[in-house]
């Protein structure tokens, strides 16, 4: 419906910059998440496009239309976006009704067509049966889908969620997920989605940016970032995963804190490594390339959460949970590796995993 | 909580008991009290405050008696004899020229035979000649004072004779008074010499004797009580009891009604041991009941039923009278008006201060804040001098300007539109402060939603903004309409000079015409706590409710709107109105108070002076005065700070049954007008209802309890609403007890905010002026009413520099509170 075109952006608060050339393109119908840790930019970027914050530099188009940049500002409620906030921000003096048809109401559209347009969005939300009531009598997850129906009755080519999940239960979150991705393939609308939940991101996006620092350190559906993270960080960001430090030579990577152990490798790095291994990607196996002891082993129903000690190193192993009665604490396994990422060391890497834990 | 059930199966006959020995207890008290209200009427001794004077009194004489009984001695046996005999028959004469129809019980009395006859002749002699006794000339006075003890002795035993004797020798500086004189005017001068020279000259026995002089004139049966008392023949308890006996019914009702309220709790929460905490609300109950509903209760009586049946005279008569209904009718003009410009002026500053991004908006934050802690009546003395129609700075300017002639004007502001301007530029900082609280608390993706949703900016304020603070806009108003409306020191000054009188002005005029007149006072003091209670029920009750919660979980940073070229425009204007609102008022109460003509520039040749300070502050009085509002307000500031820390772990920490009536009570307390609390003070508190403390200090602390409880205990309640239980417990887990917890977690953790409590009640207590000025004495004057004083009596140049003494030291209070809680508070 909508394309976003982000070109060179940046936006400084005083001396904080806290975003570095932002260059991005949001495709047509594209559910896209922008996701990173609190503070990365993210919002900031989300809310530029909105119209809530000008840009420091850079230039921002939607649909080819130049909305923010050098002199041109277009201010928000002229770029016909719908937005979800965090804090819902229903209206507590309006009821439901009122509040949903609000968009409609300032676009001085006849009170036969809000009616008709209420009634389909609120019906789209399942809330048909509460448009009397006002927000105060409504549970959270009812006043999100308010939120939602309001962003949507005018039917926007570009609907912008701020973390909209995040006030709600778990299982509700859950629900919330499908629903949402529910209405964006129904209306094809854009979505531009922002989050620091990677469940959330993984779920729902058909594009992913992680956002740190100001910056995108990777762009790419969810497979891709999950399966092939571009630095140590993205991968880290998403799921689980240990760090070891290696070193890479010919064919293969050898561990000296593992008793100088070592596993095959086929990538071109050398010299000084650090491996990301997630832990459901190692699995026992009898002729695997590491030997250690089982020294902890955690049942957890559908997995087993084992602690392998190889030399100095203890590595986690999550493997299926019916090996939990055929093995024992102190007995020797040996662990294959199914899959692991490599990335050259230079020397940041715990600095840069402090700032997440 | 274990042994709880099984308790409580077992306590209640304990605790019934317990409670019907209390309640018993009250049930004596009040029998007594009406036993001893009888046997005063029985005895024919007239109220209580005659024998409670009488009974005073009889202590002074006793204190001359003994001072004369060595003189006595000193004298043989026949002269003793003599001088008592002359004495009754002085003592006869008197009473029988009096004809107060107690002339033959007195006879009667005088002429018993027992033992301790003389004593008491001399002892009604030393009352009776006190009270009637031919004058004895200052000078005379003088030198006898000046006597030393042993010449005083003998000078007060040859009195005696001469009193016997009508021949013995004059004493020396009595000679001329006595040798003039011959027969009974002889005697009576001799006696009251005596008298003079054994102390009779004591300010505080003249004190008494002017009352016992006032109750012998209007009823001369009351004599029979000081007979009884000289003859001792009432026992000390029934002493005490006739003299106390309404404290004693007071206290007897109190007891019971306590002992009933305590049943209802401990019955509604089924809980039968007796709480600490239930005490304490009792007893803060108990406080708020006597000075607080009780009075407003006996006004209602007094106007409903003014001579014991109900009529509604009181209320036709006080609307007779034009004046009457023009200071209605003013009052509500005012307030309605100052309400009105207030919210206007109110709403858009506390949105340029707090939601854009306006030059400087912290600065002018804070100044508009500060103006809510200047008396107002220092603001009313500037713009007086502003106004004023002939000599009046704005109006010599204005006439400058625009060529006009000297005549006056053009602003007058001894006019209703000029009160309204006052009042409005002391009361909007109400509405401001409420309204920016509220709009700065307001979660801006409400706002963001709706520019979202297509609205303008403009579009946004109207469609979301403004509904959305309407609670807390119609909250601020009613608050700056009940401010303006019982205000007493702006009209005062402004109005009354003008003739425009408003209905707290009324108020303090009928009360100072005395007695009668209160009921009229009352009428109206009715009408303006009518209008607080209708204000005070809207504001707290109904729209509490609709007070819409806006604060989101995420960090509230209002969003700011950049004003761009309108910036330096709006900023302009902001200073433009703060130059005019705070600036100019308090330069030009500094500028007069260094003034010698006040008509004249403070620059014009030889019109400056500093005399006005100096004389103001090295006067007496006024270090006094200042003495008097320092100790007050700190006592009230203290004691109240006390109770509103006691109420805040009460209403915060605890889900007893019952805390939320003190809580009501000093809600109600604070939203009564000033004028009202005092004058219901006035009038219950004079020993009518058993509590005697007019004209004293208490009295004034007191009002000013009820009044600024609430600023104390609304910021240590939420200060204590913010600090998370699990603070305290974590406290107690690591093993320290209640009281550690309270001094070592919760105490430092709302330590600001418990000086910012006793701030706020300090500072309006220390200026305070419409309490003060109906329940003062010349003992107990306070700074704001010595102000008054020298404002409406002596110099305004003088009362400039008292006016703004008083500011610096508001001021420096302020200052010391920012620093006390670093910063986090300041008024």
């Amino acid at each position: 419906m909508s394309t976003v075109t982000i070109s060179h952006v940046t936006k400084a608060f005083g001396d904080n910059v806290v975003l570095k050339d932002f260059n991005e393109t949001f495709r047509d119908g594209e559910f896209v998440t922008m996701l990173g840790p609190s503070g990365c930019g993210k919002t900031t970027m989300l809310r530029i496009i909105a119209g809530f914050e000008k840009p420091t530099g850079g230039e921002l188009y939607i649909d080819d239309q130049l909305v923010s940049g050098g002199k041109t500002f277009l201010p928000p409620e002229k770029r016909g976006i719908g937005m979800v906030f965090q804090s819902y921000a229903v209206w507590p003096h309006m009821n439901v009704f009122e509040n949903v048809a609000y968009p409609l109401r300032i676009k001085k559209q006849d009170k036969a067509a809000i009616k008709e347009a209420v009634d389909w969005v609120l019906d789209t939300v399942h809330l048909s049966r509460y448009a009397d009531r006002l927000p105060s009598q409504l549970s959270g997850g009812q006043q999100q889908r308010v939120a939602l129906a309001r962003a949507l009755v005018a039917r926007p080519k570009l609907m912008l969620l701020d973390e909209p999940l995040s006030n709600l239960d778990a299982k509700l979150r859950e629900s919330m997920r499908f629903e949402i991705k529910e209405i964006q393939q129904e209306t094809g609308i854009t979505v531009v989605y922002v989050t620091h939940d990677q469940t959330e991101a993984m779920a729902m996006s058909d594009r992913i940016f992680l956002i740190y620092n100001g910056e995108v350190q990777q762009s790419g559906t969810p497979q891709e970032i999950y399966n092939h993270p571009a630095n140590p960080f993205v991968a880290d960001f998403l799921g689980n995963v240990d760090f070891f430090k290696g070193e890479a030579q010919e064919g293969k990577i050898v561990f000296p804190a593992m008793g100088g152990q070592s596993v095959p490798y086929a990538g071109t790095l050398t010299g000084k490594v650090n491996v990301a291994i997630r832990p459901e990607n190692l699995f026992f196996a009898e002729e695997g390339p590491l030997s250690g002891t089982l020294e902890k082993q955690y049942y957890l129903g559908d997995v087993d959460d084992c602690r392998v000690r190889i030399g100095d190193t203890l590595l986690r192993v999550i493997t299926g949970g019916y090996l939990f009665s055929t093995m024992s604490v102190g007995q020797s396994v040996r662990l294959q590796i199914r899959d692991m990422m490599v990335f050259p060391d230079d020397g940041q890497l715990e600095q840069m995993l402090s700032i997440l834990t | 909580m274990s042994n709880r059930i099984a308790e409580h199966h077992r306590a209640p006959v304990f605790t019934k008991i317990g409670l019907a020995v209390c309640f018993l207890l009250g049930l004596i008290f009040v029998f007594f009290g009406f036993r001893g209200q009888q046997k005063l009427t029985s005895a024919d001794l007239g109220s209580e405050e005659s024998y409670q004077a009488i009974y005073a009194l009889s202590g002074d004489v006793n204190a001359i008696w003994n001072a004369l009984s060595g003189d006595l001695d000193a004298l043989s046996a026949d002269e003793r004899e003599a001088a008592d005999a002359a004495a009754r028959s002085l003592l006869a004469e008197d009473w029988e020229r009096r004809q107060t129809g107690a002339g033959e019980k007195v006879a009667a009395f005088v002429g018993q035979e027992n033992a301790g006859a003389s004593s008491v002749t001399w002892k009604l002699l030393a009352a009776s000649g006190l009270v009637n006794g031919p004058k004895v000339p200052v000078s005379l006075r003088k030198s006898i004072t000046a006597l030393q003890k042993d010449a005083l002795s003998s000078f007060r035993q040859q009195l005696l004779r001469c009193l016997a004797d009508e021949t013995a020798p004059v004493p020396d500086p009595a000679g001329d008074a006595l040798g003039k004189l011959s027969g009974t005017e002889r005697r009576a001068m001799a006696a009251q010499l005596v008298l003079t020279a054994s102390g009779g000259a004591d300010e505080k026995v003249a004190d008494h004797v002017k009352t016992l002089k006032k109750s012998i004139r209007d009823k001369g049966s009351q004599l029979t009580a000081f007979e009884m008392i000289a003859r001792g023949e009432v026992s000390w308890l029934w002493q005490l009891i006739i003299s106390n006996s309404k404290t004693v019914i007071l206290l007897g009702f109190v007891l019971m009604l306590d002992v009933i309220l305590l049943a209802l709790l401990m019955a509604s929460e089924k809980h039968w041991i007796p709480n600490i905490k239930w005490i304490i609300i009792l007893l803060i109950i108990d406080f708020m009941l006597l000075f607080q509903v009780l009075p407003v209760f006996y006004m209602v009586a007094k106007a409903l039923f003014p001579e014991g049946s109900f009529s509604l005279d009181t209320v036709s008569r006080l609307f007779s009278y034009p004046m009457n209904r023009e200071a209605l009718k003013n009052t509500l003009i005012a307030a309605f008006a100052t309400m009105v410009l207030g919210t206007l002026i109110a709403f858009p500053l506390a949105w340029l201060v707090g939601r854009t991004n306006l030059y400087g908006k912290k600065f002018f934050r804070s100044l508009f804040v500060m103006t809510y802690m200047v008396p107002p009546y220092v603001g009313a003395m500037a713009w007086l001098r502003l106004m004023n129609p002939n000599v009046g700075s704005v109006n010599q300017w204005l006439r400058l300007l625009f060529g006009l002639s000297d005549a006056p004007g053009p602003l007058n502001v001894y006019t209703l539109p000029g009160m309204i301007w006052v009042l409005t530029s002391f009361y909007y900082p109400y509405a401001f402060i409420t309204i920016s609280r509220a709009m700065e608390k307001m979660d801006p993706s409400l706002e963001e939603a709706g520019r979202i949703s297509g609205a303008s900016p403009v579009k946004t304020i109207f469609t979301v903004t403004l509904p959305m603070m309407m609670p807390s806009l119609i909250a601020g108003a009613l608050l700056v309409f009940i401010a303006a409306a019982s205000c007493y020191g702006i009209p005062s000054i402004i109005g009354s000079p003008g003739n425009v009188n408003t209905v707290t002005t009324r108020i303090v005029e009928y009360v100072s015409l005395g007695q009668q007149s209160l009921n009229d006072a009352v009428g109206l003091a009715l009408f303006l706590m009518a209008i607080a209670l209708v204000i005070l029920f809207i504001s707290d009750v109904v729209l509490a409710k609709k007070q819409y919660i806006t604060v989101s979980g995420k960090s509230v940073q209002p969003a700011i709107v950049d004003l761009r070229r309108w910036r330096v425009p709006m900023t302009v204007l902001v200073a433009l109105f703060t130059v005019v609102m705070v600036v100019i008022p308090f330069a030009t109460i500094l500028a007069t108070s260094f003034k010698v003509d006040i008509g004249k520039s403070v620059w014009a040749p030889s019109n400056f002076t500093t005399a006005n300070w100096t004389s103001v502050f090295a006067r007496s009085e006024t270090l006094s005065c200042l003495k008097n509002s320092l100790i007050y307000a700190a006592v009230t500031a203290t004691v109240g700070l006390v109770i509103a820390c006691v109420m805040g772990y009460l209403l915060q920490r605890t889900s007893i049954r019952g805390r939320s009536i003190p809580n009501f009570l000093i809600t109600l307390g604070s939203g009564t007008p000033s004028v009202v609390i005092a004058l219901g003070l006035i009038m219950t508190m004079r020993g009518n209802f058993g509590i005697n403390i007019y004209n004293t200090a208490y009295i004034l602390i007191i009002a000013y309890l009820i009044k600024y409880l609430m600023m104390g205990m609304r910021t240590v309640v939420s200060a204590m609403s913010q600090i998370h239980v699990s603070l305290e417990e974590s406290s107690q887990v690591s093993g320290a007890g209640w009281l550690r917890t309270m001094f070592r977690i919760t105490g430092p953790l709302i330590f600001p905010s418990i000086a910012a409590g006793w701030f706020l009640i300090f500072i309006p207590s220390f200026y305070e002026l419409s309490m003060t000025t109906l329940l003062y004495s010349s003992t107990t004057k306070t700074i704001g009413f010595q102000l008054y004083e020298y404002w409406t009596f002596t110099s305004q140049p003088m009362s400039c520099a008292m006016a703004f003494g008083i500011l610096l030291i508001v001021i420096f209070l302020n200052f010391v509170l920012n620093r006390l809680t670093k910063g986090e508070f300041s008024i």
